[in-house]
């Protein structure tokens, strides 16, 4: 049997999990919720008093934020684990392909899947704006860096579901998207110590964490705010090469798991 | 057949059991003295920590929450902590939302009676939103309603001054200049928005009529100080106004809009301005 190429490989694992993906049901009760829910803001923006658009932007932009970051958790947790319980794993990793292809094609199938369903809720709501008479272009840095905040958390699912099982998996990527939009509150603690080790632990700490608000421009783009130059792509840089590296770690992981 | 009947005889009794017990929690709570759910609500810079990065749409959920609650006129004493939801929590959670500081000012003031109050929430929307002409503009109002002119033309000064603010600001501001009796002042105003290229039609026609018509008021001003100099020097009232110009009283004669001598009153010593009464004693 030939050994297939890297990409070959990764791309038809990414295919597969990309098919597979789209038939959970939880992906659709997700994207549902979250159609509905870009839709019901139309109907709360006219319980304001003031400027209707931004009630719109805000939920629109929270709910492609949160629904993705669900549908990332729920589905990137599930996918490594369903194919060691169905022992469809065991198959795959006879065959010439390595385990490193097998962890970043579910990876990418992944992200293909989000880039997906933010796409469709992008739309939802930019179609709803459109309606109103309302340019909705300004919001894209804020989608783009949402999507790749979506990137970050499911490289965590994966490292996540390669180690343990579903249910702590999810609650783990849970934790690391709580304490990424918290790592600033690290350097507040900085500030309380004296010195020495503690502030070097806090400082490893601060600077190993993920910052995700770093990738947070869902208040800029809605105030209309002129963003700092080079925000954009400097977050598409860190959040990119953040998720490499854990997907690395999910690789080495994945590497030296046992299947018994 | 007996088995889905009893179920459905079950399902209705406790349908009922729920509804009832409903109808009865609500009478209770509608009986309870306060309103504890405005206890409770956090400061906005605590409630932004656990948004997790959606400070926006928990403010505009706030915000929503207390349209609906101050606005319900059956609720006793709604009034209180309105500056707290409004100052510590909403406009915390979302430093630039501008609804939510000038309808908290708006309920403060009009519906509290508390002027400063208002002033506050809106004193804090200017300096968290520079860049928003539309807050001082309506700090400026409310101290007009309020009576306190002096105020209300430093808040129009202050929001003529931001980029992007409509002519009408400007003139607001010259208007309240008049009105505090700055009338040189309100003068070079109003000429700036006559001679503005930017002005509109109509902003131009106001300004030229209050050119003409505080230049006429200022020239009356000059003329009658210099008509009472001349009476205390001379014991008399000036039998016409070239008699000012000639004793040095004026340096020159100022002419009405129309080219003509200002109307003057030898036996009273009164100078009047067809323009100035128009004007009348703002």
């Amino acid at each position: 049997m030939s050994i297939p190429s890297a990409t070959t490989a990764v791309g038809a694992i990414a295919l597969n999990t990309f098919r597979e993906a789209i038939r959970d049901r939880i992906l659709y009760l997700l994207l549902v919720f979250a159609l509905g829910l870009i839709g019901v803001s139309r109907l709360l923006s006219m319980l304001t008093v003031g400027n209707e658009e931004k009630i719109i932007k805000d939920i629109g932009l929270s709910a492609i934020s949160l629904f993705g970051v669900l549908a990332a958790v729920f589905v990137g947790v599930s996918l490594v684990f369903k194919e060691i319980e169905r022992r469809t794993v065991y198959t795959l990793l006879a065959t010439p392909v390595r385990r490193w292809h097998f962890v970043t094609g579910k990876f990418v199938g992944l992200l293909l899947v989000l880039g997906m369903i933010v796409g469709l809720m992008s739309a939802a709501l930019c179609g709803l704006l459109l309606l109103r008479g309302e340019a909705p272009w300004a919001l894209f840095p804020a989608i783009a860096l949402i999507l790749v905040e979506l990137v970050v958390v499911t490289a965590f699912a994966l490292l996540f579901s390669s180690l343990t099982n579903p249910i702590l998996a999810a609650l783990m990527t849970f934790a690391i998207y709580v304490m990424g939009h918290l790592t600033w509150s690290l350097q507040l603690l900085k500030g309380q110590l004296e010195g020495g080790l503690a502030v070097g632990l806090v400082d490893f700490l601060y600077y190993a964490m993920p910052n995700l608000e770093r990738l947070n421009l869902k208040a800029e783009v809605v105030h209309g705010l002129p963003l700092e130059p080079g925000s954009v792509t400097l977050g598409v840089v860190y959040g990119l090469s953040y998720a490499v590296l854990v997907l690395g770690l999910a690789c080495l992981v994945f590497e030296r798991k046992e299947f018994n | 057949m007996l088995p889905r009947v009893l179920f459905l005889a079950l399902m209705l009794a406790v349908g009922t059991l729920a509804g009832f017990s409903r109808v009865a929690l609500d009478r209770l709570a509608q009986g309870s003295s306060g309103d504890p759910e405005l206890l409770y609500l956090p400061n906005g810079k605590h409630l932004k920590i656990l948004s997790l990065g959606h400070a926006n749409v928990l403010a505009d959920g706030i915000y929503l929450w207390a349209i609906q609650y101050y606005s319900n006129y059956e609720r006793k004493q709604r009034q209180r902590y309105v500056e707290h939801i409004f100052g510590n929590v909403i406009t915390e959670l979302d430093p630039r939302y501008v609804d939510a500081y000038w309808l908290g000012a708006l309920i403060m003031i009009v519906e509290n009676h508390d002027l400063e109050a208002g002033l506050r929430l809106l004193e804090k929307g200017i300096a968290r939103n520079p860049d928003q002409w539309m807050l001082p503009y309506l700090a400026a109002w409310e101290c007009y309603h309020g009576k306190q002119y002096a105020r209300a033309a430093g808040f129009f000064e202050q929001a003529a001054g931001i980029p992007g603010a409509p002519v009408v600001v400007r003139r607001m501001r010259a208007g309240m200049m008049t009105k505090v009796g700055s009338l040189r002042e309100a003068l070079a105003l109003w000429q700036e928005i006559a001679a503005d290229p930017a002005s509109d039609s109509l902003s131009i026609v106001i300004a030229k009529r209050n050119v003409k018509e505080l230049q006429a008021r200022l020239d009356v001003e000059i003329l009658q100080a210099a008509v009472e100099r001349f009476r205390k020097e001379n014991g008399r009232f000036p039998a016409r106004l070239g008699e000012l110009e000639q004793g040095r009283y004026i340096p020159a004669l100022p002419l009405a809009s129309n080219g003509r001598p200002y109307r003057y009153d030898a036996e009273t010593g009164t100078v009047s301005s067809k323009a100035g009464r128009i004007l009348g004693k703002q």
